[in-house]
């Protein structure tokens, strides 16, 4: 069984862009996520995320995302509204407890929730850029920056999911033995799987030696492998930090959870949300036209 | 006036003297090897398991001693280049290999990536790159995988990808050891005339690994034997085949075998030489008319299949279900979205029954298995089991978790199912030092520990694709140890690739197809009714019902308008029965 996070190889425009074009896009609405604290900018940004994963064909890996990001946004809540007392608007009186609070305001689920919100929303962006950027040109590109680095990077990208098949087949092996065997605990198990995964990568190493990994010309940066959508998610992702700094000058970030909440959605908030909104629309593939539309090529009858 | 270039006069590899001992090991791995492989050469390296032959292979390709360590004596050259001296990223240029294994031996993310990678690290242009990899891809008819990712691949595809990243830099020698173990008859056929075209279009020298020597044999130019380190052999296939008889009748080929019972000579190297040389000892017409299937079976000889099935005490075994498998459809995701891997499947199994499971890589062979163990959930269908079942997968070494057989399989239970495996005197023994036919009998005596009412064995016992790697003597081993299991009740199922090893030990051939059963029957009749799933001496003598050496031997003696010039000797006479291999 793959992740839902593993990249799988598709035809679209952000599978196509280059690792640099992608994660300046992904990033910049990371970048507002952890820039802003008002919900709407967050929720926008969330909904860019989601938007763009669905349009690049990620869509199981933005649902294993917000599953796990809404269940940690939860629980941060949850830590938070027993531990922060502060806040006038009192759901809840616990009583005198030690540590933890002896209320439960509103103000301290909000800012629970926002911090649950921009670690869910920096989740969903991981997810995009896992299921959609190709390592291999990840690896590519920095190999001339730093080759030892990219070579553990390549060993550890390969090996993961080796270990990964190699787990799961030793814990089919397990659940085959028979009650008169020993049974395997986690100790065992874990040896084992240590030191399979040594002899892994000693294999993994022995062939990269033999695609020439070692030699110097390896090295050498080169020039290709850009697309025609570079300049869209450039452009993307420079439009919406552009327009993050100058909301965060014009109040677009009026937000405040103590002494009571208080949530700014004024015109720029909300322009700002749009934006960010459409900004989801980048991955999707234009409709291609039909040749019968074409003047150029149509017949006479 | 003849031309000769410098690359034609170079050897492809010249090997002087080579002797070389792993780190910490206390006898040679190789010892005082010497060998020289001409450019256009195609080379098989014969032997048993553990002679040496990976090690060879890998001392070619500088991975020995530059990667492993160890102490090492004497010379060896690729394409003129000293690799003892030279690393193997240096002879990356001029030595492609590909292991037995490969899943490890892919390091990028998508096809199209890994096959780019040798020649990015040897700082080709991009535009040259992408050239050479579209042309590799079309050479080995992979172009439709390029945009795949690699961990969504079958074996079979996975073993093409990379042998594709080990050919892109048009190397002059390229090292396979057992390439074909993975897969099934007709991707290994295909691959073995791949191998012969690549050779001959582009003068690649090819030395090939190989335990199923009657499926790369007729396109060899040499053989090269092993045994114990050193080079046992060294000449023609017809040659080896006539010194394989007196020397080592492991690796003998059927066909071969079924010429020594009736003393024809010369050894056939394949079908093709096989049959030229018999329809010339006929009395005219084809072999097709040399006896039919009734004739065949009304004779002395009957086949091992039409016999009346005994247990160990001579009474006939109760003939009743040990597995029901009814209406079984499965549903996996194999990384590109799910689809039904199962279809409907039916199957019924008899205790005592020895049923090989046959079918092309990914037509659902091992899914099968795992459902009928528990580990896979179907869609939907029953699977009914009398009395258990103890299933080994593919990688024995999964089942081993600790350092000391008797830790493994405690107490009385323990000892009953390594007696059952004939292991009863291992107990102290650390699993790591077992041969591999014994590592894999304690993985089978693991699967079944606490399974056995005394000695009663589970209802099935089934075994996916246990000769990997395996040469013909240790697969004579199996058979026995299937034979045995059978002998005490169970149903003996074995998944396989393995035409030869399944007309040895089974009775009944399931053949799957995209998930459904499209053949179900006597082993004789199914493994002798095609052309990729059928031995080498069915596909020489085409006769129904007749797979094995002995079958053919016998049916040939029996043929009235056969000339055969002598008769099948009672000593060399191996039958199935007796677990001939």
């Amino acid at each position: 069984m793959r992740s839902p996070f593993a990249y799988v190889p598709r035809s679209g425009p952000l599978q196509a862009a280059g690792p640099a074009a992608a994660v300046a896009y992904l990033g910049s609405l990371t970048a507002v996520a952890f820039l802003y604290s008002n919900p709407v900018v967050l929720l926008a940004a969330g909904v860019a995320l989601t938007l763009a994963g669905r349009l690049a064909g990620a869509w199981s890996a933005v649902r294993a995302a917000l599953w796990m990001g809404l269940t940690l946004a939860l629980l941060i809540v949850a830590v938070n509204v027993v531990v922060v007392s502060r806040g006038e608007t009192v759901l809840v009186r616990l009583g005198h407890l030690p540590v933890l609070s002896d209320v439960i305001t509103a103000e301290a689920a909000a800012a629970g929730a926002v911090i649950g919100l921009r670690a869910a929303v920096a989740m969903i962006a991981f997810a995009v850029y896992s299921a959609c950027v190709d390592p291999d040109r990840v690896l590519r590109a920095l190999r001339p920056l730093a080759h030892r680095s990219a070579l553990t990077a390549t060993l550890v990208s390969r090996l993961v999911p080796v270990a990964a098949a190699d787990s799961a087949r030793l814990r089919d092996a397990a659940r085959l033995r028979g009650p008169g065997a020993a049974p395997v605990g986690r100790a065992p198990l874990s040896r084992r799987l240590l030191a399979g995964s040594l002899d892994r990568a000693v294999d993994v190493a022995a062939t990269l030696e033999l695609r020439g990994y070692s030699l110097d010309r390896g090295r050498v940066r080169q020039r290709g492998g850009r697309s025609r959508y570079d300049g869209r998610f450039y452009a993307a992702g420079a439009v919406v930090l552009l327009a993050a700094i100058a909301g965060k000058l014009t109040g677009a970030d009026a937000f405040a959870e103590y002494p009571a909440i208080e949530i700014g959605a004024g015109p720029a908030t909300l322009a700002l949300a749009v934006l960010l909104i459409l900004s989801g629309l980048a991955p999707r593939t234009r409709p291609t036209r039909s040749a019968s539309s074409s003047p150029s090529i149509r017949t006479r009858t | 006036m003849q031309i000769e270039t410098e690359t034609q006069t170079t050897p492809a590899l010249a090997i002087e003297g080579l002797t070389y001992a792993y780190p910490g090991a206390a006898s040679p791995a190789l010892d005082d090897v010497s060998l020289r492989l001409d450019p256009g050469e195609l080379v098989v390296l014969a032997g048993r398991s553990a002679c040496g032959k990976s090690t060879l292979l890998r001392a070619a390709c500088g991975l020995v001693p530059h990667f492993h360590g160890g102490e090492v004596e004497g010379r060896v050259e690729v394409a003129g280049i000293d690799a003892l001296a030279t690393g193997p990223g240096e002879l990356a240029a001029a030595v492609g290999y590909l292991a037995q294994d490969p899943e490890t031996q892919v390091v990028s993310t998508t096809v199209a990536a890994e096959i780019e990678l040798p020649l990015e690290m040897r700082g080709d242009s991009p535009s040259s790159r992408a050239r050479a990899v579209e042309e590799v891809a079309l050479a080995l008819a992979i172009p439709h995988l390029l945009s795949r990712a690699v961990d969504t691949l079958s074996g079979g595809e996975l073993q093409r990808v990379a042998l594709a990243a080990a050919l892109v830099t048009r190397p002059r020698l390229v090292l396979l050891d057992e390439p074909t173990s993975q897969l099934d008859p007709v991707a290994g056929d295909e691959l073995i005339w791949l191998l012969r075209r690549l050779n001959e279009e582009w003068g690649v020298t090819i030395f090939l690994a190989e335990h199923r020597l009657e499926r790369c044999l007729a396109a060899a130019d040499r053989v090269v034997a092993m045994g114990s380190g050193a080079i046992a052999f060294d000449g023609a296939p017809r040659d080896f085949l006539a010194w394989a008889q007196q020397a080592d009748i492991a690796l003998e080929t059927p066909a071969a075998r079924l010429f020594s019972f009736l003393d024809i000579a010369p050894l056939p190297v394949g079908v093709r030489d096989a049959r030229q040389t018999l329809v010339g000892k006929g009395e005219g017409g084809t072999l097709r008319t040399a006896c039919t299937f009734s004739e065949f079976t009304s004779g002395r000889q009957q086949p091992p299949q039409h016999r009346k099935k005994l247990s160990e005490g001579g009474a006939p075994l109760p003939s009743h279900d040990a597995l029901t498998c009814r209406d079984l459809w499965v549903e996996l995701d194999a990384g590109e979205g799910l689809r039904d891997v199962l279809k409907g499947m039916e199957l019924v199994l008899n205790r005592g029954e020895r049923v090989a499971l046959m079918g092309r890589n990914g037509a659902g062979k091992s899914t099968l298995l795992k459902s009928m163990a528990g580990l896979i959930e179907p869609v939907r269908g029953k699977i009914e089991l009398a009395n258990g079942i103890a299933l080994l997968t593919q990688n024995p070494s999964d089942y081993l978790v600790r350092e000391r057989v008797g830790d493994e399989l405690p107490g009385e239970e323990g000892m009953a199912a390594l007696r059952v495996v004939g292991l009863e005197h291992a107990v102290e023994a650390d699993p790591r030092d077992l041969s591999g036919g014994e590592r894999q009998r304690l993985a089978l005596a693991i699967a079944l520990a606490g399974r056995m009412e005394g000695d009663a064995l589970p209802g099935v016992v089934a075994l996916d694709e246990p000769t990997r790697g395996m040469d013909r003597a240790r697969k004579g081993e199996l058979v026995e140890l299937i034979e045995g299991l059978s002998s005490r009740g169970a149903a003996v199922l074995v998944a396989t690739h393995d035409v030869e090893f399944a007309a040895a030990f089974a009775e009944r051939v399931v053949l799957l197809g995209e998930g459904v059963v499209i053949a179900d029957g006597p082993a004789a009749e199914v493994l002798s009714g095609g052309w990729y799933f059928a031995t080498e001496v069915a596909r020489v003598l085409d006769l129904p019902g007749v797979v094995t050496p002995e079958q053919g031997a016998a049916a040939l003696s029996q043929s009235a308008d056969f000339a055969f010039s002598g008769a099948i000797s009672p000593k060399k006479t191996n039958s199935p029965e007796e677990g001939g291999g």
